[in-house]
Protein backbone atom coordinates (compact mmCIF):
# COMPACT_ATOMS: atom_id res chain seq x y z
CA UNK A 1 0.00 0.00 0.00
CA UNK A 2 2.85 2.07 1.25
CA UNK A 3 4.72 1.60 -2.26
CA UNK A 4 1.85 2.04 -4.37
CA UNK A 5 1.49 5.25 -2.73
CA UNK A 6 4.97 6.50 -3.07
CA UNK A 7 4.80 5.04 -6.97
CA UNK A 8 1.96 7.82 -7.28
CA UNK A 9 3.51 10.85 -5.79
CA UNK A 10 6.67 9.51 -7.77
CA UNK A 11 4.46 9.95 -11.01
CA UNK A 12 2.83 13.13 -9.91
CA UNK A 13 6.31 14.55 -9.76
CA UNK A 14 7.58 13.31 -13.07
CA UNK A 15 4.09 14.39 -14.65
CA UNK A 16 4.37 17.75 -13.40
CA UNK A 17 8.18 18.18 -14.30
CA UNK A 18 7.62 20.40 -17.06
CA UNK A 19 5.67 23.10 -15.31
CA UNK A 20 7.90 22.89 -12.28
CA UNK A 21 10.99 22.97 -14.66
CA UNK A 22 8.84 26.39 -16.01
CA UNK A 23 8.40 27.94 -13.03
CA UNK A 24 11.68 27.90 -11.86
CA UNK A 25 13.41 28.84 -15.31
CA UNK A 26 11.10 31.86 -14.61
CA UNK A 27 11.81 32.43 -10.82
CA UNK A 28 15.35 31.24 -10.38
CA UNK A 29 17.95 34.59 -9.81
CA UNK A 30 20.10 32.70 -12.42
CA UNK A 31 18.63 32.95 -15.61
CA UNK A 32 20.31 31.56 -18.78
CA UNK A 33 18.60 34.32 -21.18
CA UNK A 34 20.60 37.32 -19.24
CA UNK A 35 24.32 35.59 -18.10
CA UNK A 36 26.17 38.20 -18.46
CA UNK A 37 27.76 36.41 -21.42
CA UNK A 38 29.22 38.89 -24.36
CA UNK A 39 28.31 35.80 -27.32
CA UNK A 40 26.28 33.22 -25.13
CA UNK A 41 22.84 33.33 -23.95
CA UNK A 42 19.45 31.20 -24.70
CA UNK A 43 15.92 31.37 -23.97
CA UNK A 44 15.14 28.14 -21.85
CA UNK A 45 11.39 28.63 -21.62
CA UNK A 46 10.90 28.87 -25.44
CA UNK A 47 12.79 25.61 -26.00
CA UNK A 48 10.67 23.76 -22.72
CA UNK A 49 7.49 25.41 -23.91
CA UNK A 50 8.01 24.75 -27.90
CA UNK A 51 9.03 21.08 -26.74
CA UNK A 52 6.72 20.32 -24.66
CA UNK A 53 3.49 21.52 -26.44
CA UNK A 54 4.67 19.89 -29.27
CA UNK A 55 5.21 16.56 -27.95
CA UNK A 56 3.23 16.76 -24.83
CA UNK A 57 0.66 19.45 -24.85
CA UNK A 58 -1.13 17.93 -21.92
CA UNK A 59 2.12 18.41 -19.80
CA UNK A 60 1.99 21.46 -20.29
CA UNK A 61 -1.28 24.00 -19.24
CA UNK A 62 -1.85 26.66 -21.37
CA UNK A 63 -3.03 28.76 -18.08
CA UNK A 64 0.00 27.40 -16.59
CA UNK A 65 2.21 28.64 -19.36
CA UNK A 66 0.17 32.17 -19.16
CA UNK A 67 1.05 32.63 -15.26
CA UNK A 68 4.44 32.18 -16.07
CA UNK A 69 4.80 34.70 -18.25
CA UNK A 70 2.67 37.11 -15.97
CA UNK A 71 5.55 36.09 -13.62
CA UNK A 72 8.34 36.43 -16.21
CA UNK A 73 7.36 39.85 -16.57
CA UNK A 74 7.80 40.91 -12.96
CA UNK A 75 10.93 39.36 -12.78
CA UNK A 76 12.25 40.92 -15.80
CA UNK A 77 10.47 44.04 -15.75
CA UNK A 78 9.05 43.81 -19.33
CA UNK A 79 5.58 45.39 -19.07
CA UNK A 80 2.91 42.82 -17.78
CA UNK A 81 1.17 40.33 -20.31
CA UNK A 82 3.99 40.73 -23.16
CA UNK A 83 5.89 37.43 -21.82
CA UNK A 84 2.94 35.32 -21.31
CA UNK A 85 1.59 36.97 -25.28
CA UNK A 86 4.98 35.47 -26.53
CA UNK A 87 4.91 32.26 -24.56
CA UNK A 88 0.96 31.40 -26.06
CA UNK A 89 2.04 32.45 -29.74
CA UNK A 90 4.83 30.05 -29.28
CA UNK A 91 2.57 27.32 -27.95
CA UNK A 92 0.00 27.99 -30.87
CA UNK A 93 2.62 27.44 -33.40
CA UNK A 94 3.59 24.43 -31.83
CA UNK A 95 0.04 23.23 -31.48
CA UNK A 96 -0.09 24.20 -35.76
CA UNK A 97 3.23 21.83 -36.16
CA UNK A 98 1.76 19.22 -34.36
CA UNK A 99 -1.62 19.42 -36.85
CA UNK A 100 0.16 19.34 -40.32
CA UNK A 101 3.04 17.12 -39.00
CA UNK A 102 2.28 13.32 -40.19
CA UNK A 103 5.90 11.82 -39.68
CA UNK A 104 7.20 13.94 -37.19
CA UNK A 105 11.23 14.59 -37.69
CA UNK A 106 13.73 16.73 -35.04
CA UNK A 107 15.08 18.55 -37.95
CA UNK A 108 11.41 20.05 -39.16
CA UNK A 109 10.93 20.88 -35.83
CA UNK A 110 13.89 22.89 -35.50
CA UNK A 111 13.31 24.56 -38.23
CA UNK A 112 10.53 25.07 -37.15
CA UNK A 113 11.18 26.54 -33.82
CA UNK A 114 13.38 29.11 -35.59
CA UNK A 115 11.12 30.63 -37.58
CA UNK A 116 8.82 30.82 -34.84
CA UNK A 117 11.42 32.49 -32.36
CA UNK A 118 12.47 34.91 -35.34
CA UNK A 119 9.45 35.89 -35.66
CA UNK A 120 8.32 36.36 -31.93
CA UNK A 121 11.60 37.93 -31.24
CA UNK A 122 10.54 40.40 -33.80
CA UNK A 123 7.21 40.85 -32.31
CA UNK A 124 8.96 41.33 -29.08
CA UNK A 125 11.35 43.99 -30.59
CA UNK A 126 8.82 45.98 -32.39
CA UNK A 127 6.35 46.07 -29.52
CA UNK A 128 9.14 46.77 -26.58
CA UNK A 129 10.76 49.20 -29.05
CA UNK A 130 7.70 51.11 -30.84
CA UNK A 131 5.43 51.52 -28.30
CA UNK A 132 7.12 50.97 -24.85
CA UNK A 133 10.65 52.63 -25.62
CA UNK A 134 12.89 50.44 -24.46
CA UNK A 135 16.39 49.93 -25.58
CA UNK A 136 17.00 46.79 -27.08
CA UNK A 137 20.30 45.43 -29.01
CA UNK A 138 19.96 43.60 -32.05
CA UNK A 139 22.89 42.11 -31.91
CA UNK A 140 22.40 40.44 -28.44
CA UNK A 141 19.11 39.36 -29.59
CA UNK A 142 20.65 37.21 -32.74
CA UNK A 143 23.38 35.48 -30.21
CA UNK A 144 20.09 34.48 -28.07
CA UNK A 145 18.10 33.02 -31.04
CA UNK A 146 20.66 31.36 -32.52
CA UNK A 147 21.45 29.88 -28.95
CA UNK A 148 17.88 28.58 -28.39
CA UNK A 149 17.86 27.12 -31.99
CA UNK A 150 21.27 25.07 -30.86
CA UNK A 151 20.37 23.73 -27.53
CA UNK A 152 16.73 23.02 -28.89
CA UNK A 153 18.77 20.07 -30.29
CA UNK A 154 20.38 19.71 -26.68
CA UNK A 155 17.80 19.75 -25.30
CA UNK A 156 15.27 17.75 -26.95
CA UNK A 157 17.25 14.96 -26.51
CA UNK A 158 17.46 15.49 -22.35
CA UNK A 159 13.71 16.03 -22.80
CA UNK A 160 13.18 12.48 -24.96
CA UNK A 161 15.58 10.74 -22.75
CA UNK A 162 13.46 11.82 -19.63
CA UNK A 163 10.22 11.07 -20.53
CA UNK A 164 11.74 8.09 -22.12
CA UNK A 165 13.19 6.72 -18.57
CA UNK A 166 11.31 8.42 -15.96
CA UNK A 167 7.60 8.22 -16.60
CA UNK A 168 8.24 6.21 -19.66
CA UNK A 169 6.35 7.54 -22.43
CA UNK A 170 8.47 8.13 -25.18
CA UNK A 171 7.49 10.86 -27.47
CA UNK A 172 4.47 9.88 -29.50
CA UNK A 173 2.95 12.63 -30.87
CA UNK B 1 -5.15 24.59 -54.07
CA UNK B 2 -8.46 25.51 -52.48
CA UNK B 3 -7.75 21.80 -49.83
CA UNK B 4 -4.34 22.90 -48.79
CA UNK B 5 -5.71 26.70 -47.72
CA UNK B 6 -8.66 24.68 -46.11
CA UNK B 7 -6.16 22.45 -44.51
CA UNK B 8 -4.11 25.52 -43.06
CA UNK B 9 -7.24 26.66 -41.80
CA UNK B 10 -8.53 24.19 -39.99
CA UNK B 11 -5.07 23.37 -38.52
CA UNK B 12 -4.81 27.11 -37.10
CA UNK B 13 -8.73 26.57 -36.30
CA UNK B 14 -7.82 23.71 -34.15
CA UNK B 15 -4.47 25.19 -32.59
CA UNK B 16 -5.71 28.12 -31.55
CA UNK B 17 -9.34 27.44 -30.60
CA UNK B 18 -9.77 23.56 -29.76
CA UNK B 19 -9.22 23.23 -26.06
CA UNK B 20 -7.05 20.50 -25.37
CA UNK B 21 -7.19 17.93 -23.13
CA UNK B 22 -6.95 19.28 -19.74
CA UNK B 23 -6.92 22.36 -20.61
CA UNK B 24 -9.65 24.71 -19.13
CA UNK B 25 -8.95 28.00 -21.54
CA UNK B 26 -8.30 27.86 -25.82
CA UNK B 27 -5.37 29.54 -26.52
CA UNK B 28 -7.05 32.56 -28.74
CA UNK B 29 -8.73 33.75 -25.36
CA UNK B 30 -5.71 33.60 -23.05
CA UNK B 31 -3.82 35.36 -26.10
CA UNK B 32 -7.14 37.82 -25.69
CA UNK B 33 -5.76 38.49 -21.91
CA UNK B 34 -2.72 38.86 -22.24
CA UNK B 35 -3.47 41.76 -24.85
CA UNK B 36 -5.89 42.71 -22.64
CA UNK B 37 -3.25 42.62 -19.75
CA UNK B 38 -0.70 44.62 -21.72
CA UNK B 39 -2.95 47.24 -22.95
CA UNK B 40 -4.93 48.14 -20.00
CA UNK B 41 -0.84 47.99 -17.97
CA UNK B 42 0.68 50.51 -20.47
CA UNK B 43 -2.54 52.91 -19.73
CA UNK B 44 -1.98 52.63 -16.22
CA UNK B 45 -5.00 50.97 -15.37
CA UNK B 46 -5.62 50.47 -11.61
CA UNK B 47 -6.58 46.97 -11.26
CA UNK B 48 -3.64 45.81 -13.09
CA UNK B 49 -1.50 47.82 -10.72
CA UNK B 50 -3.25 45.95 -8.10
CA UNK B 51 -2.56 42.56 -9.83
CA UNK B 52 1.09 43.71 -10.37
CA UNK B 53 1.68 44.06 -7.08
CA UNK B 54 -0.49 40.69 -5.70
CA UNK B 55 2.09 39.30 -8.27
CA UNK B 56 5.52 41.05 -7.24
CA UNK B 57 4.37 39.67 -3.41
CA UNK B 58 4.20 36.52 -4.77
CA UNK B 59 6.89 36.09 -6.97
CA UNK B 60 9.59 38.04 -5.13
CA UNK B 61 8.87 35.38 -2.20
CA UNK B 62 8.68 32.12 -4.52
CA UNK B 63 11.98 33.97 -6.23
CA UNK B 64 13.58 33.64 -2.74
CA UNK B 65 12.63 30.10 -1.87
CA UNK B 66 13.52 28.84 -5.40
CA UNK B 67 17.03 30.64 -5.94
CA UNK B 68 17.66 28.98 -2.24
CA UNK B 69 19.73 25.76 -3.84
CA UNK B 70 21.41 28.09 -6.12
CA UNK B 71 22.17 30.84 -3.46
CA UNK B 72 23.32 27.58 -1.31
CA UNK B 73 25.90 26.59 -4.06
CA UNK B 74 27.27 29.79 -4.61
CA UNK B 75 27.80 30.75 -1.47
CA UNK B 76 29.46 26.96 -0.80
CA UNK B 77 31.70 27.95 -4.00
CA UNK B 78 32.39 31.22 -2.10
CA UNK B 79 33.98 29.16 0.62
CA UNK B 80 35.45 26.70 -1.21
CA UNK B 81 37.60 29.65 -3.07
CA UNK B 82 38.00 31.41 -0.69
CA UNK B 83 39.65 28.13 1.28
CA UNK B 84 41.73 27.42 -2.13
CA UNK B 85 42.71 31.13 -2.14
CA UNK B 86 43.82 31.20 1.75
CA UNK B 87 47.30 30.53 1.26
CA UNK B 88 47.89 33.55 -1.06
CA UNK B 89 45.69 35.71 0.86
CA UNK B 90 47.73 34.68 4.05
CA UNK B 91 50.88 35.26 2.39
CA UNK B 92 49.87 38.77 1.61
CA UNK B 93 48.45 39.35 4.65
CA UNK B 94 51.48 38.79 6.02
CA UNK B 95 53.51 41.09 3.74
CA UNK B 96 50.66 44.02 4.55
CA UNK B 97 51.20 43.36 7.93
CA UNK B 98 54.69 43.57 8.36
CA UNK B 99 54.46 46.66 6.27
CA UNK B 100 51.87 48.28 8.16
CA UNK B 101 54.33 47.66 11.64
CA UNK B 102 57.09 49.47 9.78
CA UNK B 103 54.37 52.20 8.96
CA UNK B 104 52.73 51.85 12.77
CA UNK B 105 56.34 52.39 14.70
CA UNK B 106 56.68 55.24 12.30
CA UNK B 107 53.48 56.79 13.39
CA UNK B 108 54.55 55.99 17.08
CA UNK B 109 57.80 58.34 17.09
CA UNK B 110 56.18 61.02 15.31
CA UNK B 111 53.40 61.19 17.95
CA UNK B 112 55.81 60.48 20.85
CA UNK B 113 57.31 63.24 18.92
CA UNK B 114 55.03 65.44 18.52
CA UNK B 115 53.85 64.90 22.35
CA UNK B 116 57.76 65.93 23.30
CA UNK B 117 57.56 69.28 21.41
CA UNK B 118 54.09 70.09 22.43
CA UNK B 119 55.17 69.53 26.41
CA UNK B 120 57.57 71.72 25.43
CA UNK B 121 55.74 74.49 24.24
CA UNK B 122 53.28 73.92 27.16
CA UNK B 123 50.72 72.98 24.52
CA UNK B 124 49.84 69.14 25.46
CA UNK B 125 46.46 68.48 26.74
CA UNK B 126 44.54 65.24 28.04
CA UNK B 127 41.44 64.06 28.44
CA UNK B 128 40.01 64.45 32.34
CA UNK B 129 36.95 63.86 31.90
CA UNK B 130 35.24 61.92 29.04
CA UNK B 131 31.63 61.10 29.18
CA UNK B 132 29.08 59.55 27.20
CA UNK B 133 25.54 61.38 26.08
CA UNK B 134 22.36 59.69 24.34
CA UNK B 135 21.13 62.85 22.24
CA UNK B 136 17.60 63.43 23.81
CA UNK B 137 15.96 66.23 21.17
CA UNK B 138 17.26 67.06 17.68
CA UNK B 139 14.98 69.85 16.71
CA UNK B 140 15.54 70.95 13.65
CA UNK B 141 15.25 74.44 13.79
CA UNK B 142 16.20 76.81 11.27
CA UNK B 143 17.59 79.53 13.69
CA UNK B 144 19.40 77.58 16.16
CA UNK B 145 21.24 74.04 15.39
CA UNK B 146 21.62 72.35 18.89
CA UNK B 147 21.01 69.31 20.71
CA UNK B 148 19.90 68.32 23.82
CA UNK B 149 21.74 65.68 25.38
CA UNK B 150 20.41 63.11 28.73
CA UNK B 151 23.42 64.43 30.81
CA UNK B 152 23.77 67.46 32.90
CA UNK B 153 25.71 68.87 35.58
CA UNK B 154 25.08 65.60 37.96
CA UNK B 155 27.04 63.85 35.17
CA UNK B 156 30.02 66.63 36.01
CA UNK B 157 28.74 68.73 32.84
CA UNK B 158 30.06 72.10 32.52
CA UNK B 159 29.55 75.10 29.83
CA UNK B 160 32.48 75.11 27.24
CA UNK B 161 32.96 71.35 27.10
CA UNK B 162 34.10 69.97 24.17
CA UNK B 163 31.30 67.39 22.35
CA UNK B 164 32.52 64.68 19.55
CA UNK B 165 31.01 61.69 18.08
CA UNK B 166 33.40 58.97 17.01
CA UNK B 167 36.83 62.30 17.49
CA UNK B 168 34.83 64.06 15.09
CA UNK B 169 34.22 67.33 16.58
CA UNK B 170 30.56 68.28 16.70
CA UNK B 171 30.13 71.39 19.18
CA UNK B 172 30.19 72.50 22.47
CA UNK B 173 27.96 72.86 25.32
CA UNK B 174 26.23 75.94 25.72
CA UNK B 175 23.56 75.01 28.92
CA UNK B 176 23.57 72.82 31.36
CA UNK B 177 20.77 71.94 33.61
CA UNK B 178 21.35 69.38 36.23
CA UNK B 179 19.73 66.43 34.16
CA UNK B 180 20.66 67.88 30.67
CA UNK B 181 22.82 70.24 28.56
CA UNK B 182 22.40 72.12 25.12
CA UNK B 183 24.99 71.59 22.99
CA UNK B 184 25.75 74.48 20.34
CA UNK B 185 26.63 72.35 16.86
CA UNK B 186 29.50 73.63 15.29
CA UNK B 187 26.44 73.96 12.00
CA UNK B 188 25.25 76.93 13.81
CA UNK B 189 25.68 80.07 12.48
CA UNK B 190 26.36 81.80 15.69
CA UNK B 191 29.65 79.04 16.42
CA UNK B 192 32.75 80.27 15.38
CA UNK B 193 35.73 77.83 15.47
CA UNK B 194 39.24 78.81 15.10
CA UNK B 195 40.38 76.24 12.52
CA UNK B 196 43.61 75.20 10.95
CA UNK B 197 43.64 74.21 7.17
CA UNK B 198 45.97 71.38 6.74
CA UNK B 199 48.67 71.07 4.45
CA UNK B 200 49.61 74.46 4.57
CA UNK B 201 48.47 75.65 8.19
CA UNK B 202 46.39 78.09 7.26
CA UNK B 203 44.22 79.77 9.90
CA UNK B 204 40.87 80.66 9.49
CA UNK B 205 37.58 81.06 11.79
CA UNK B 206 34.99 78.65 10.79
CA UNK B 207 31.13 79.22 11.24
CA UNK B 208 28.12 77.25 10.46
CA UNK B 209 26.11 77.36 7.34
CA UNK B 210 23.79 74.28 6.54
CA UNK B 211 23.30 71.05 8.27
CA UNK B 212 25.91 69.35 6.48
CA UNK B 213 28.41 72.60 5.96
CA UNK B 214 30.28 75.11 7.20
CA UNK B 215 32.09 78.53 5.93
CA UNK B 216 35.01 79.30 6.84
CA UNK B 217 35.55 83.16 7.48
CA UNK B 218 38.65 85.77 7.95
CA UNK B 219 41.30 83.30 5.88
CA UNK B 220 44.36 85.83 6.44
CA UNK B 221 46.56 84.07 3.86
CA UNK B 222 45.73 82.06 1.19
CA UNK B 223 49.37 80.39 -0.10
CA UNK B 224 47.56 77.07 -0.87
CA UNK B 225 50.10 74.11 -2.11
CA UNK B 226 49.56 72.34 -5.24
CA UNK B 227 47.57 69.23 -4.67
CA UNK B 228 44.72 67.17 -5.78
CA UNK B 229 44.17 66.07 -2.47
CA UNK B 230 41.16 67.77 -0.15
CA UNK B 231 42.47 69.74 2.35
CA UNK B 232 41.85 68.71 5.75
CA UNK B 233 40.03 71.23 8.39
CA UNK B 234 40.88 70.65 11.80
CA UNK B 235 40.87 72.81 15.23
CA UNK B 236 43.75 75.22 15.59
CA UNK B 237 43.20 75.20 19.03
CA UNK B 238 44.23 79.08 18.93
CA UNK B 239 41.97 80.76 21.67
CA UNK B 240 42.48 78.04 24.17
CA UNK B 241 38.63 77.15 23.53
CA UNK B 242 39.49 73.59 21.83
CA UNK B 243 42.13 71.18 22.15
CA UNK B 244 44.27 71.83 18.66
CA UNK B 245 43.97 68.75 15.73
CA UNK B 246 40.42 68.05 16.24
CA UNK B 247 39.14 66.97 12.74
CA UNK B 248 36.18 68.64 11.64
CA UNK B 249 35.88 68.54 8.01
CA UNK B 250 37.57 68.88 4.30
CA UNK B 251 37.94 71.80 1.58
CA UNK B 252 37.71 70.97 -2.33
CA UNK B 253 40.12 73.45 -3.18
CA UNK B 254 38.93 75.38 -6.13
CA UNK B 255 38.42 78.97 -7.78
CA UNK B 256 36.02 79.41 -4.31
CA UNK B 257 38.53 79.35 -1.86
CA UNK B 258 40.56 81.76 -3.72
CA UNK B 259 38.04 83.98 -4.51
CA UNK B 260 36.96 86.82 -1.69
CA UNK B 261 33.47 87.55 -2.73
CA UNK B 262 31.84 83.43 -2.40
CA UNK B 263 31.81 81.30 0.63
CA UNK B 264 34.86 78.78 1.09
CA UNK B 265 32.72 76.14 2.09
CA UNK B 266 33.49 73.54 4.57
CA UNK B 267 31.92 69.57 4.29
CA UNK B 268 31.78 68.11 7.69
CA UNK B 269 32.62 64.91 8.42
CA UNK B 270 29.58 63.84 10.12
CA UNK B 271 26.09 64.56 9.49
CA UNK B 272 24.84 66.23 12.69
CA UNK B 273 20.72 65.34 11.98
CA UNK B 274 21.81 61.75 12.57
CA UNK B 275 23.49 62.01 15.81
CA UNK B 276 22.74 59.42 17.99
CA UNK B 277 25.51 59.30 20.97
CA UNK B 278 28.16 61.83 21.79
CA UNK B 279 30.99 61.87 23.32
CA UNK B 280 31.06 64.79 26.03
CA UNK B 281 35.14 65.65 26.85
CA UNK B 282 36.94 68.67 28.51
CA UNK B 283 40.82 69.15 28.09
CA UNK B 284 42.98 69.80 30.41
CA UNK B 285 47.15 71.30 30.24
CA UNK B 286 49.40 68.86 31.18
CA UNK B 287 51.17 70.01 33.91
CA UNK B 288 54.81 70.23 32.20
CA UNK B 289 57.31 73.14 34.27
CA UNK B 290 60.32 72.38 33.08
CA UNK B 291 61.53 71.50 36.18
CA UNK B 292 63.81 68.41 37.29
CA UNK B 293 60.60 66.22 36.93
CA UNK B 294 59.72 67.01 33.38
CA UNK B 295 63.24 66.90 32.71
CA UNK B 296 62.84 63.40 33.36
CA UNK B 297 59.68 62.97 31.43
CA UNK B 298 61.29 64.24 28.12
CA UNK B 299 64.16 61.99 29.08
CA UNK B 300 62.20 58.58 29.04
CA UNK B 301 60.29 60.21 26.35
CA UNK B 302 63.57 60.36 24.58
CA UNK B 303 64.34 57.13 25.64
CA UNK B 304 61.52 55.82 24.50
CA UNK B 305 61.59 57.03 20.99
CA UNK B 306 65.19 55.88 20.59
CA UNK B 307 63.59 52.32 21.89
CA UNK B 308 60.95 52.51 18.96
CA UNK B 309 63.27 53.53 16.42
CA UNK B 310 65.65 50.86 17.04
CA UNK B 311 62.79 48.24 16.85
CA UNK B 312 62.14 50.09 13.35
CA UNK B 313 65.83 49.98 12.29
CA UNK B 314 65.44 46.24 13.46
CA UNK B 315 62.49 45.32 11.30
CA UNK B 316 63.83 47.12 8.30
CA UNK B 317 66.69 44.78 9.04
CA UNK B 318 65.23 42.44 9.49
CA UNK B 319 62.94 42.72 6.19
CA UNK B 320 66.20 43.40 4.31
CA UNK B 321 67.47 40.10 5.78
CA UNK B 322 64.47 37.98 4.86
CA UNK B 323 64.35 39.35 1.06
CA UNK B 324 68.43 38.23 1.20
CA UNK B 325 67.95 34.99 2.29
CA UNK B 326 64.88 34.72 -0.30
CA UNK B 327 67.04 35.91 -2.98
CA UNK B 328 69.99 33.29 -2.19
CA UNK B 329 67.32 30.49 -1.60
CA UNK B 330 66.22 31.08 -5.21
CA UNK B 331 69.82 31.14 -6.72
CA UNK B 332 70.20 27.98 -4.74
CA UNK B 333 67.38 26.43 -5.66
CA UNK B 334 68.46 27.25 -9.11
CA UNK B 335 72.24 25.85 -8.66
CA UNK B 336 70.83 22.67 -7.03
CA UNK B 337 68.34 22.28 -10.45
CA UNK B 338 71.03 22.36 -12.54
CA UNK B 339 73.56 20.39 -10.69
CA UNK B 340 70.84 17.88 -10.65
CA UNK B 341 70.11 18.28 -14.10
CA UNK B 342 73.76 17.50 -14.86
CA UNK B 343 74.17 15.00 -12.32
CA UNK B 344 71.46 12.91 -14.65
CA UNK B 345 73.17 13.95 -17.73
CA UNK B 346 76.55 12.69 -16.63
CA UNK B 347 75.07 9.33 -15.36
CA UNK B 348 73.93 8.80 -18.39
CA UNK B 349 77.31 9.81 -20.02
CA UNK B 350 79.00 7.43 -18.03
CA UNK B 351 76.21 4.69 -18.68
CA UNK B 352 76.87 5.46 -23.06
CA UNK B 353 80.49 4.92 -21.85
CA UNK B 354 80.65 1.89 -20.11
CA UNK B 355 78.32 0.17 -22.49
CA UNK B 356 81.32 1.25 -25.25
CA UNK B 357 84.29 0.01 -23.51
CA UNK B 358 82.02 -3.37 -23.02
CA UNK B 359 81.51 -3.61 -26.70
CA UNK B 360 85.40 -2.94 -27.37
CA UNK B 361 86.34 -5.26 -24.90
CA UNK B 362 84.22 -8.21 -26.70
CA UNK B 363 85.27 -7.00 -29.95
CA UNK B 364 89.01 -7.22 -28.90
CA UNK B 365 89.06 -10.28 -27.78
CA UNK B 366 87.32 -11.98 -30.88
CA UNK B 367 90.34 -10.15 -32.50
CA UNK B 368 92.63 -11.97 -30.19
CA UNK B 369 90.50 -15.35 -31.31
CA UNK B 370 90.68 -14.86 -34.64
CA UNK B 371 94.30 -14.36 -34.89
CA UNK B 372 95.11 -17.35 -32.75
CA UNK B 373 92.82 -19.30 -35.00
CA UNK B 374 94.73 -18.54 -37.97
CA UNK B 375 98.05 -19.51 -36.25
CA UNK B 376 96.87 -22.55 -33.76
CA UNK B 377 93.14 -23.52 -35.40
CA UNK B 378 94.85 -26.58 -37.21
CA UNK B 379 95.95 -27.64 -34.18
CA UNK B 380 92.61 -27.90 -32.33
CA UNK B 381 90.06 -28.87 -35.32
CA UNK B 382 88.04 -32.00 -35.74
CA UNK B 383 89.39 -34.28 -39.25
CA UNK B 384 88.99 -37.33 -40.50
CA UNK B 385 92.62 -38.57 -39.10
CA UNK B 386 92.24 -37.29 -35.14
CA UNK B 387 89.50 -36.62 -32.83
CA UNK B 388 89.60 -33.62 -31.92
CA UNK B 389 87.43 -30.72 -31.37
CA UNK B 390 84.78 -29.28 -33.65
CA UNK B 391 84.44 -25.85 -34.71
CA UNK B 392 82.72 -23.14 -32.78
CA UNK B 393 82.32 -24.91 -30.13
CA UNK B 394 83.58 -23.61 -26.79
CA UNK B 395 86.03 -26.71 -26.28
CA UNK B 396 87.37 -25.36 -29.89
CA UNK B 397 87.75 -21.93 -28.68
CA UNK B 398 89.44 -22.94 -25.76
CA UNK B 399 91.63 -24.74 -27.37
CA UNK B 400 92.84 -22.41 -29.51
CA UNK B 401 93.79 -19.83 -26.88
CA UNK B 402 95.82 -22.07 -25.44
CA UNK B 403 97.31 -22.54 -28.47
CA UNK B 404 96.66 -26.01 -29.18
CA UNK B 405 95.80 -29.26 -27.11
CA UNK B 406 98.05 -28.92 -23.18
CA UNK B 407 99.60 -31.85 -22.55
Amino acid sequence: MNKIYQNNIQNIIYKNIPIILLFISVLNEFDFNNLGLKYFSFNFSYILIFYYSLKKSESLGYVYIFIAGLFNDVVVGTPIGLSSLMYLILCGAAAYLRNITLSPSLIKDCIFFLITILIINSLLFMILNLIYDFELNYFEKIINIIWTFLFYFLFSFIFNFFEHYFTGRSNAS
Amino acid sequence: METSRDDFVIAIRSAFLKKGTQQRFSLLSLIFFSLVFLILGSLNFKAISYLKTVINEIVYRSSFIVSGPENFIKNNYLIVNDHFNLYEKNKRNIDELNNLKGKDLTQKIITLENIKYKKLIDEYFLEDNETVAKVLIDKQSPFLRSVIINKGSKNNIELGMVVMDEGFLVGKIVDVNFFTSRVLLISDINSKIPVSIQPGDIQAIMSGKDKKKGVLQYIRDINLPKTNEKMLVLTSGAGGLFKSGIPIGEVNIDEDLLDDNKDRVVNFYRDFTQLKYVKVVSFSKAKNLLDISSKDDAKKLEDKIKETNQQQETLRVLLEQKKIADEIRAKIQKDNDFLRNERVRLKKEILAEKKINQQNKTQEKEIKFLKMNLNYGHKCRKSTFNNLYKVGTDEYRQCVLNKGLKK
